[in-house]
């Protein structure tokens, strides 16, 4: 083996993410005696681990890892490495061996301010707006937005994310699996401007057990965890949940008391595991030392807003639409300068009209 | 021309009759000769000429004259013409009564006689007398039933008579006759903006209509206004052009409607109406035009217009594209005037409610209903507004809203910059810029060009981009500007379909 790389790579192929026991070992011993250990069958060692390492030796696995990493476009980051991101170390004898990443960005440096904005599969449209428009403003203001890729709230906040600044999806199989299949060129664009990061080899396909193996990730990764919609029982539960252990700070956002798919912010924020928050501001805030200095939408506006235009843009709700005359008696602008202003913020794919008038462009 | 003095029983006076739009000179000769009494008429007559005997004679007796007791030869010239109408009821009268050497010492060469008569010698308006009179222009002297000056208006050589006594009277310099009056503009009687509380874009684009000639599509609940707000579109529209009056009276008058001024005209046809309401029809030779013809230098409403029979909609084709229609009968063939601004309204959907809990039409029904304005006839609305019902504290509002002919100056003030663009052109209007010329010889300036650009990169439809240029011109001439700006186009972008099932 040699290297201390080849042995934590050679842990993060066999031993199952988030395995404690064996983690704790690895903390005490090192990588490179707990691999003895499993090589030479060591007693307390599960016989699957030693058949997983059986396996990736036989498989030649153990020369091609590099190459494997190579070919499908991503790099490996052990614990000794300097773009390794210390805060996720938090997580104890459930630390990581090893992340598989694909995207430029320094993993270190874009997760020093950073946030998790994470939710239900099953969303309502509500829950889309704010995790796209937050989304937006946090990569505005230079914070990482970091989510799972799944449907519903994931998706939304990673393409609100890529509107405007970096985003990193914390995928569950490796990092070249695409999981769910629709979401083939969100992650593919994600890679593109943001960082794909996974805890398993390239090939890995997604199981059951790592989609919560991934949520402690997510919960580690980040200063804050920002849950949009949650049903009461809910993988974003365990998310929260681990936040919450790591003393992060986790921030939920209320819906309507009848919607089930809030209930399980609403739960959080009664037992006291989650703040309410109702505005972009108020998740900032909870980065403390790290909150940027200027805040969403007099960031949103971009360099060739006019005061105009922003009042307009400022003007539109955060969800559906919204017709002429009433953005007029918003904006308190005369019809002629918000049809204007809507022209010009359309022409830039900022903003859209449809059958109901005229909404934020997704 | 007057014979009676001589031997020979011939008399010749000139009449006019009806040919579609147009009126034609007709020759009325009358010829008394010995023989049986008879009356025979010649010269492609219909019904109601061929009984201008039995009018004339009765009127004859009631002013004290008598028919001829002998052969009565009336010959309508040019013989192959159709003649249609009562019209020639007072030439045919007066020349018996020069034939029969009644009537002497009267100039008949240089006067155009237009009535029909009833039978206690009184005249009667007949229809398209405005036609007849302007066929008649260049005469000395034309004499119509006093009951259709109204519709004429001022023409100097029009005298009215009451009756065939009358008009015998004018005939021989011993009466003036009544001269007809020149129609005072109906300013007070326009609805006015002013009465219309909220509806701030639909406003802005009645004024962008007015000013630029744009079709227009109102999109609302049922009560919301939409009627309203169209019916106010005349008001803003500038005042018609002598040549334009004259030829909206002329249609006015064939549909025996009363002069309608110098106020363009409103036609609301219901959704019920059947092709030949709409364009028009012939009757024997006698052609009614239909409220697209009506609408003519004016507007026409459709109200519900989904609900128009798909035939009526293809027929807006034509005079949308042409600015006429085209009448194809038995009895006449030929063209009406048809420029009209059209202003279409829908609901949002069949039962009018979408947006409420009460709405009940599937998606597919409402797909369905907005199809119904097809493609083509939506590519030439440049205009489309989704109303929104006004809140309550616009309806409370005691500021009245800017009025109508504030409105209507500065229509006046963009027209005349597109006259003066356009004094070499054919159009006079930026909705009619053809589609070639538009993108060759009407680009805006280098910031609008981009953002016209940055539009079609993102347009679904090749005919967007044309649309919002011709608003953004209109738009250009409301602001004063030489050409479109980057705000023009992006007001004209601002002002499309939104809130309306074309949005895109």
């Amino acid at each position: 083996m040699g290297s201390v790389i080849a042995s934590w790579v050679t842990l993060a192929h066999v031993i199952e993410p988030g395995d404690p026991r064996l983690g704790q070992r690895v903390q005490q011993l090192g990588p490179d005696s707990v691999l003895d250990m499993i090589a030479n069958g060591h007693q307390g060692i599960p016989e699957a681990v030693v058949r997983r390492y059986q396996d990736f030796v036989a498989s030649g696995a153990d020369r091609e890892w590099q190459s494997r990493a190579a070919n499908v476009g991503a790099r490996i980051i052990t614990p000794e490495d300097i773009e390794w991101p210390t805060q996720i170390n938090d997580l104890g004898p459930r630390t990581p061996f090893a992340l598989w990443v694909t995207g430029a960005p320094n993993v270190r440096l874009s997760l020093l301010r950073s946030v998790a904005i994470v939710g239900a599969r099953a969303n309502t449209p509500y829950g889309d707006e704010i995790a796209r428009r937050w989304s937006a403003d946090l990569a505005d203001d230079g914070v990482t937005v970091v989510s799972g890729g799944a449907f519903g709230i994931d998706a939304a906040a990673h393409r609100g994310a890529l509107m405007g600044g970096l985003t990193v999806c914390v995928v569950a199989g490796g990092v070249d699996v695409v999981y769910p299949r629709a979401h083939e060129s969100l992650l593919a664009r994600i890679a593109d401007d943001g960082l794909l990061i996974s805890e398993s080899p390239p090939g890995q396909p997604v199981r059951r057990q790592r989609f919560l193996t991934r949520n402690r990730m997510i919960a580690a990764l980040t200063k804050v965890t920002v849950v949009v919609e949650a049903a009461e029982r809910s993988g974003t539960a365990s998310t929260a949940r681990e936040a919450h252990e790591l003393n992060r700070p986790v921030a939920a956002v209320p819906g309507p008391i009848s919607s089930p798919t809030s209930s399980g912010c609403h739960r959080l924020i009664r037992d006291h595991e989650a703040v309410l928050v109702s505005s972009v501001e108020e998740v900032t805030e909870l980065l403390g030392d790290w909150a940027p200095e200027a805040h969403g939408a007099s960031r949103r506006q971009g360099p060739d807003m006019s005061e105009r235009e922003r009042r307009v843009w400022e003007s539109l709700p955060v969800r559906g639409s919204i017709g002429l005359d009433e953005l007029v008696r918003i904006c308190g602008l005369d019809v002629q300068d918000v049809s204007t202003a809507l022209g010009i913020l359309d022409a830039s794919g900022r903003v859209t009209s449809d059958g109901k008038g005229w909404r934020v462009a997704t | 021309m007057c014979e009676g003095l001589t031997d020979v029983a011939l008399a010749r006076a000139i009449g006019v009759v009806l040919s579609g739009v147009c009126g034609s000179l007709v020759r009325v000769e009358v010829e008394v000769s010995s023989g049986l009494p008879s009356v025979g008429v010649v010269g492609l007559p219909d019904t109601s000429v061929g009984e201008s005997r039995w009018r004339a004679r009765s009127a004859l007796t009631s002013i004290g004259a008598t028919w001829p007791l002998q052969r009565v030869t009336v010959s309508l010239a040019p013989a192959e013409v159709r003649k249609v109408g009562a019209g020639l009821d007072l030439p045919i009268a007066i020349a018996v009564l020069v034939a029969s050497e009644q009537l002497s010492g009267i100039h008949l060469d240089s006067t155009v006689l237009l009535g029909e008569l009833g039978l206690d010698g009184s005249l009667r308006p007949v229809r398209g007398a405005l036609a007849g009179v302007l066929a008649a222009q260049g005469s000395d002297r034309i004499i119509v039933p006093a009951a259709s000056l109204a519709e004429i208006g001022s023409i100097p050589a029009v005298r009215g008579a009451h009756d065939l006594a009358e008009a015998i009277a004018i005939l021989r310099g011993e009466a003036v006759g009544a001269s007809p009056v020149a129609h005072a503009p109906a300013q007070s009687e326009r609805p006015d903006l002013a009465d219309v509380r909220g509806h701030t874009q639909a406003r802005h684009c009645l004024e962008i209509a007015a000013a630029g000639g744009h079709h227009l599509a109102m999109v609302g609940a049922p009560g919301i206004g939409k009627t309203l707000l169209a019916e106010r579109l005349p008001g803003v529209m500038p005042d018609l052009q002598e040549e334009s009056a004259r030829e909206v009276a002329v249609v006015h008058s064939l549909a025996d409607r009363p002069h309608p001024g110098v106020t363009p005209p409103f036609e609301a046809p219901h959704h019920s109406a059947s092709v030949s309401a709409l364009i028009g029809s012939v009757s024997g030779a006698r052609v009614t035009p239909g409220a697209f013809v009506l609408a003519h230098h004016g507007v026409l409403f459709m109200d519900e217009a989904p609900e128009f029979a798909r035939p009526c909609l293809e027929a807006l084709r034509q005079p949308l594209e042409s600015g006429v229609v085209s009448l194809h009968r038995s009895g006449w063939s030929g063209t009406l005037p048809s420029a009209f601004q059209l202003v279409v309204a829908a609901n949002p959907c069949p039962c009018g409610m979408r947006g409420t809990p009460e709405c009940s039409c599937p998606p597919a029904a409402i797909r369905r209903y907005a199809a119904r304005l097809s493609g083509p006839l939506m590519d030439r609305i440049d205009l489309r507004v989704g109303l929104s019902r006004p809140r309550d504290v616009e309806l409370r509002d005691p500021t009245r809203a800017e009025a109508s002919s504030r409105v209507r100056e500065r229509v006046a003030v963009a027209r005349e910059r597109a006259t003066q663009r356009f004094v070499e052109m054919p159009w006079k209007l930026n909705a009619r810029i053809p589609t070639g010329e538009l993108r060759r010889r009407f680009a805006p300036d280098d910031g609008g060009s981009q953002l016209l650009a940055d539009v079609e990169r993102q347009s679904r439809n090749l005919r967007g981009p044309d649309r919002i240029l011709r608003v953004a011109w209109t738009v250009a001439d409301l602001q004063g500007h030489d050409r479109p700006t980057r705000d023009d186009v992006a007001q004209a972008l601002g002002l499309r379909g939104a809130a309306t099932p074309w949005a895109a």
